[in-house]
């Protein structure tokens, strides 16, 4: 799966799993998750913790790796992409 | 049956007890005893017709599983519901359950799954999320 093609499922994972009233779509890809951008904080954190693990099938170890992971939808599809390759 | 170590939390904004269930090892269940005092000040009013109270419940329930230190202080602090569902309020002279179990932690914060029964019959379900720390040190 490229990048193209992972990034609608990563937008629709965050509006579901965050129940937010956004359309998917308008989630640009490079802009910041959390703080500016989507404004999410950490609670929002652990439920895409929870929605990684149970629809990609991918564990997040530890906090910094997060962090690194949820600063952009880019950023996420390329953890996924590393962890789906590893 | 076990008497639980204490809590930060004071009567009457206390709802748990007893430690029926330590938690075991990787946290996946531990159980904890609430009796619906008619005199406590959650039951007048019909206070405990709050939803909030039984989310509260099971929030003191895990940290008190968790270890809770009256000495340091507040360990944590309810952060967040999620996927509440109530069958009915406790009324008082109820003993109450709470089962805990750790769902995921990442970070500071940490969800649990909780079940509220009165006997065989369930009076609420759902997760609580727990910021560790203080109210200060939220984001």
């Amino acid at each position: 799966m490229t990048k193209e093609e992972m990034a609608p499922r990563v937008k629709d994972l965050i509006v579901r799993r965050l129940k937010l009233e956004i359309d998917p779509a308008s989630i640009q890809s490079d802009a910041p998750l959390f703080g500016e951008g989507l404004g999410l904080d950490s609670i929002d954190a652990l439920e895409l913790v929870l929605g990684l693990e149970q629809e990609f099938g991918i564990k997040v170890e530890d906090e910094e790796v997060g962090v690194k992971a949820f600063s952009s939808v880019n950023a996420l599809c390329d953890f996924i992409e590393q962890k789906k390759t590893a | 049956m076990r008497v639980s170590p204490d809590l930060p939390h004071a009567y009457p904004f206390r709802f748990v007890e007893t430690v029926l269930e330590p938690r075991n090892e990787d946290f996946s269940r531990g159980t904890v005893r609430v009796a619906v005092s008619a005199n406590g000040r959650a039951s007048a009013g019909e206070a405990w017709q709050s939803p909030l109270l039984l989310a509260e419940a099971i929030a003191q329930a895990a940290l008190l599983l968790e270890g809770g230190d009256p000495d340091v202080g507040r360990t944590g602090f309810l952060a967040g519901i999620d996927g509440f569902q109530v069958e009915r309020a406790p009324r008082a002279g109820e003993i109450l359950e709470v089962r805990v179990r750790l769902s995921a932690r990442f970070g500071a914060i940490v969800k649990f799954d909780g079940e509220v029964f009165c006997g065989s019959e369930a009076v609420a379900r759902g997760s609580v999320l727990v910021k560790k720390g203080t109210p200060a040190s939220a984001p």
